[in-house]
């Protein structure tokens, strides 16, 4: 199988500098750089990380048809979504959701981008484009939309921290005006030079980028898309401008250990073929202000509404660093000692660490003088009864048993939803 | 990672074929895990070591290495009794990422069969079979 293995464009970067590689989605992609996964995600904290996440996949629906579409194949309420009153989608935001198979399992998660009115972008997991793009056109039916997997065609670069507006403010144009009113979750230009949206964000060499304030990290900073052409030129220009910041290149391995503390799900591992209920992520699905029912019809619902047997997703943290192996299988046993699930995730959250029962993360503004955690094993359980948070459990795999406890979230402090004006530089008069 | 030719595989040391590397220090033997394993696994975050006073058998599992990746197991690469374990490596795991052969070695042992010894590969017997790998 050696030889379907992909690489993004920037694989000769990663062999160059001396990345540890690792395929992952098909791609072999690097798993961290000789500053090690530790540093790594201690700098998406404290300073600024750069991901090539070009593995990501996306495909793009065109036409009067794409609304319905969508709110068909994709969990989220597009006309009610945005914001406390859940206003429709406009152009500029993206949405989280899960496209789901009939029988209410994932096939994947995505966010979905609205471009303009009949126009969205959709970004899933690597590998993943398409099926997806194939699902869509499966449900096309008499809607007018027109599907296009973008695999392989878009570069993907993701730069996570608090630096990471002020390193971006240095390379792209007009940046005053880019860098305000850019909620989370909502984006600006477009990667195509002949969408003249591409005019909003460009690169001060003019290579046109989409850029959005999201990311898998849980941390303030912003996912840039652009030409598969493009994409060693603005590494390059970001790891630049970036230097003395100490903006640090990262791997899949920071990348998982950061979203596993941000309570953030791998798709295929924390949601997939099992339906999509009673997990941490419900927020996808388009319950109405009751919680009684749906806000509109969309595949799968009917089997989420009458599953039974359900089992339950919690996140969870431990009292140490030490992890369990889910490569074989790790399971969970209550405190009966009764087996009652499996571990879906265990990593480590290096930034994060017991003061007392409470988590305190490096980057806690009340955390103690001194602080040094040596970090927290954490994750999710998947389990056929329902725990609260604070019940302790065992996970086990073939080496060891480690004491958990079900958690309603994993590292404090997270800056990914700080207001963006708090994250940029100020131009000298408004100091 | 590291080419082979990029390795540091001390000349007076032997090895297994689990990557220990493993050095004659009078009766007793040191040994710890070399260049290639901490370079595959990645940060060291937390090392588990036997009791001293354990007896264990060659190839039998002496403890257990974290990383941010995995855990992985370390193995005996000669049998014998544990005669001191590296207690800095507590406080200290990172210590087998920056100096694998000095400050991060693992345990000592006293071997209770000399033949072990000679079945340990050479750095020469190493590197070919890294390279077979």
């Amino acid at each position: 199988m050696y030889d379907s293995v992909k690489t993004t464009p920037l694989h000769e970067w990663h062999g160059k500098v001396g990345a540890n590689m690792a395929v992952f989605g098909g791609y072999d992609m690097p798993l961290w750089y000789p500053t090690g996964a530790k540093q790594e995600h201690m700098a998406v904290l404290t300073g600024a990380g750069i991901f090539d996440t070009s593995h990501m996949a996306s495909v793009t629906i065109d036409g009067p048809g794409s609304f319905d579409l969508l709110q068909g194949c994709f969990t989220k309420d597009l006309s009610s979504c945005i914001g406390k009153n859940k206003t429709p989608i406009e152009d500029g935001r993206c949405v989280y959701g899960i496209f789901l198979n009939r029988d209410g399992t994932t096939i994947d998660d995505a966010i979905v981008y609205r471009m303009g009115e009949t126009s969205y972008m959709i970004i899933v997991n690597a590998g993943m484009g398409g099926e997806i793009a194939d699902h869509l056109k499966a449900h096309t039916g008499n809607l007018e939309a027109k599907i296009t997997d973008l695999t392989d065609r878009l570069g993907k670069i993701d730069v996570q921290g608090p630096l990471a507006a002020r390193i971006l403010q240095g390379i792209i144009k007009k940046s005053d005006d880019v860098f305000q009113k850019m909620p989370y979750f909502s984006f600006k230009g477009h990667f195509d030079a002949s969408s003249p949206l591409s005019e909003t964000v460009r690169l001060t060499n003019d290579t046109p980028l989409l850029l959005s304030r999201t990311g898998y990290t849980g941390e303030f900073g912003f996912e840039l898309f652009m030409d598969a052409s493009h994409l060693t030129s603005t590494w390059e220009m970001i790891l630049d401008a970036g230097s003395d910041f100490g903006i640090t290149p990262c791997g899949l391995a920071a990348r998982d250990s950061l979203r596993a503390g941000a309570v953030l799900p791998l798709s295929h591992q924390d949601i997939g073929h099992w339906p999509f209920l009673s997990n941490p992520w419900l927020f996808a699905l388009p319950y109405n202000e009751e919680r009684s029912g749906f806000t509109k019809k969309f595949l799968g619902d009917e089997a989420l509404r009458t599953a039974e047997d359900i089992e339950y997703t919690y996140p969870f943290a431990g009292y140490d660093l030490r992890k369990v192996s889910t490569q074989e299988s790790a399971c969970v046993f209550d405190s009966q000692g009764k087996e009652i699930g499996e571990v879906l995730t265990c990593a480590t959250d290096m930034a994060i660490g017991r003061v007392g029962e409470k988590i305190v993360s490096i980057a806690s503004p009340d955390k103690p003088q001194g602080f040094r955690p040596r970090g927290l094993s954490c994750g999710f359980i998947k389990v056929q009864s329902k725990l609260f948070s604070g019940d302790i459990v065992e996970i086990r795999d073939s080496r060891r048993s480690i004491k958990v406890v079900v958690v309603d979230d994993i590292r404090p402090d997270r800056t990914a939803r700080r207001p963006l004006n708090d994250m940029v530089w100020k131009r000298e008069e408004d100091i | 990672m590291k080419e082979i030719d990029e390795l540091v595989i001390p000349g007076d040391a032997r090895y297994a074929e689990s990557h220990e590397w493993a050095r004659l220090e009078g009766e007793d033997v040191r040994i710890g895990i070399n260049d290639y394993a901490q370079d595959q696994l990645g940060d060291i975050v937390f090392v588990e070591l036997p009791e001293v006073g354990d007896t264990l058998e060659k190839g039998e599992e002496f403890g257990t290495v974290e990383s941010v990746k995995a855990v992985s197991e370390l193995y005996m690469p000669l049998g014998g009794e544990i005669v001191a374990i590296n207690v800095d490596l507590e406080d200290t795991p990172e210590m087998v990422n920056q100096e694998p052969y000095e400050g991060g070695w693992m345990i000592l042992v006293r071997p209770s069969d000399q033949d072990d010894w000679d079945d340990l590969m050479t750095k020469k017997t190493y590197l070919d079979f890294l390279k077979g790998e």
